[in-house]
């Protein structure tokens, strides 16, 4: 009875501490492969180099803006979109889980003290955490050689840049996390990834939003475009303290309710599991 | 006390079923059929405290099924599961505090890490405290020798080395049950015979109960003194291996289940 005792309390002293323990293997796991991790930095310097070309094509004249943007701007947007797109690798969460659910591996995991979604976004986290700066510094090398130093830029505004940025890859994961627990009940949830995936790429991470039809405007700031690619980078190449808060509340209110559907529906999931051989 | 107690267990599968051929695959787009699974069907058992039970059947018998009910990874379709006093299907974290789980033919360590570090992090994930952690390391590494290869990767152990640091890893928080899913698969003899020592070493000295499914009839003899065989999510015999060996003297063990098994067939 004392051994039962004594773990739930311990259980209720440190809840967390797993999570950072599994974060920190993953990272651990992740410093071993940094090499591999920089062979991604060429399609990121190739995707780059041919917008940088498109750009230079469109912007004719010295100071011209298209949809609000110079060509500074526009061209450092999409490094920046591009940087989260390769940095983060959510496409990883997505895989993992539905992998888990398809495969019955999910059932091995299943059995230990810790919760499945947020295991899987400790280790996600941990994965971006050396990815993402690595792509930070490739990022800010091209664009400074190639495009220059980005105007109005401020150091000061930097944290609250980070913390935008860092919370749309969190939104990110968990919605692409949600998409692929259905998984529970269909056989293949890749498609709806696809879609999601697409949506984010065309609308928010190649071209701003402001490059579209002022009619769809404000329906792509409902989606999850503005909270994930398009308010972090929008942020960074134009920053203002009213923007930065509004950018903010909105990937609160998207996490807060992206979470809770994911625990939903984990919940109701698991009890549809079958499990292969057993 | 018993430790783990079922009744009338059951769980029922639905599985999709296709006609063959391009024509099938079309028909079953329109009219998908499914069939009927009886994993585990009213199946009820106890387990005493620091009992070391065999829970063995054919392929497809309901044996993994029925662990995985208990350990609240699967929910029962009907009936009612208490390991520990605690319903797994309520409360599955709680119970997995209290419960380690190794199975044979799966990795739960990570590869890339040593053994030293994997342990770690289960001690993390089990919520023991540094010290602890690092007391309960030192001392099962003793007594499982892990010595010569606690600092080397797991992706370079030998089988056997691995399957002695899975059940470390399981019992690194002192599990009141431990359910152990074909443990000494792929392993040599010498390797079998240690893996079981340590086993019953674990039971004896620290009133581990053990719940063990394997192929092996050596693991069933050496370790367990009840046998429990299903077929067909059903239980067709539950006794003492004491008792079976002395009721069929003039036959081995592994002839006396096999007999079981084709007789269930036949029926």
């Amino acid at each position: 009875m004392n051994r039962l005792a004594k773990q739930d309390g311990i259980v209720r002293c440190m809840p967390w501490r797993k999570y950072a323990v599994i974060y920190r293997s993953v990272l651990l796991e992740n410093l071993q492969y940094a090499a591999n991790i920089a062979v991604g930095f060429f399609s990121y310097a190739v995707f780059i180099y041919t917008f940088i070309m498109l750009w230079n094509y469109m912007y004719r004249t010295p100071g011209e803006l298209i949809a609000g943007y110079t060509k500074e701007q526009m061209i450092w947007y999409v490094m920046m979109t591009e940087m989260i797109w390769f940095g983060s690798s959510a496409a990883s969460v997505a895989r993992e889980v539905s992998t888990d659910i398809r495969g019955g591996n999910i059932a091995y995991l299943m059995n230990k003290p810790y919760h499945y979604t947020l295991y899987v976004m400790a280790k996600y986290t941990g994965g971006w955490s050396i990815r993402l700066p690595m792509y930070a510094v490739l990022a800010v090398v091209i664009g400074t050689v190639l495009v220059g130093p980005l105007p109005r830029f401020s150091l000061a505004a930097v944290p609250a840049m980070v913390l935008c940025v860092v919370l749309g890859l969190t939104i990110n994961a968990v919605l692409k996390m949600c998409i692929s627990l259905f998984s529970f009940w269909i056989e293949d949830a890749t498609p709806f990834q696809w879609l999601y995936d697409k949506l984010l790429l065309i609308v928010g991470t190649m071209f701003p939003v402001e490059i579209f039809p002022k009619t769809l405007q404000p329906l792509f700031k409902l989606t999850p475009i503005y909270t994930v690619c398009y308010g972090p980078a929008k942020l960074i190449v134009d920053f203002s303290p009213e923007k930065c808060v509004e950018i903010l509340a909105v990937q609160a209110v998207y996490l807060l309710a992206g979470c809770g559907l994911m625990f939903l529906i984990y919940g109701r999931g698991v009890k549809k599991l079958y499990v292969n051989g057993g | 006390m018993q430790a783990i107690k079922v009744e009338d267990l059951s769980k029922t599968f639905r599985i999709k079923r296709k006609e063959k051929g391009m024509r099938g695959s079309v028909k079953a787009i329109f009219h998908p059929q499914t069939e009927e699974i009886h994993a585990v069907n009213g199946v009820s058992f106890a387990v005493e405290e620091g009992e070391m039970l065999a829970f063995i059947g054919p392929n497809g018998a309901g044996k993994s099924t029925t662990i995985k009910m208990l350990t609240g990874i699967l929910y029962p379709d009907g009936g009612r599961v208490e390991v520990l006093g605690i319903d797994p299907t309520k409360k599955r974290r709680q119970l997995a505090y209290r419960i380690g789980t190794v199975f044979g033919q799966k990795e739960q360590l990570w590869t890339h890490l040593t053994p030293y570090d994997n342990f770690r992090f289960f001690g993390a994930i089990y919520d023991l405290s540094e010290r602890e952690t690092e007391a309960r390391i030192a001392e099962l590494a003793e007594r499982f020798e892990l010595g010569g290869f606690i600092d080397t990767p797991v992706r370079n152990l030998s089988l056997g080395q691995r399957i002695r640091c899975e059940i470390v890893a399981s019992l690194i928080h002192r599990p009141m049950v431990l359910f152990l899913d074909e443990p000494t698969i792929g392993l040599d003899p010498v390797v079998k015979e240690n893996i079981r020592e340590l086993i019953r070493q674990m039971n004896r000295e620290e009133h581990t109960t053990i719940f063990l499914t394997s192929h092996d009839v050596g693991d069933i003899e050496k370790l367990c003194r009840r046998i429990i065989i299903v077929n067909d999510g059903q239980i067709v015999l539950d006794d003492s291996v004491e008792h079976l060996k002395s009721h069929y003297s003039e036959h081995s063990l592994e002839d006396i289940i096999v007999e079981i098994y084709k007789s269930q067939e036949e029926n």
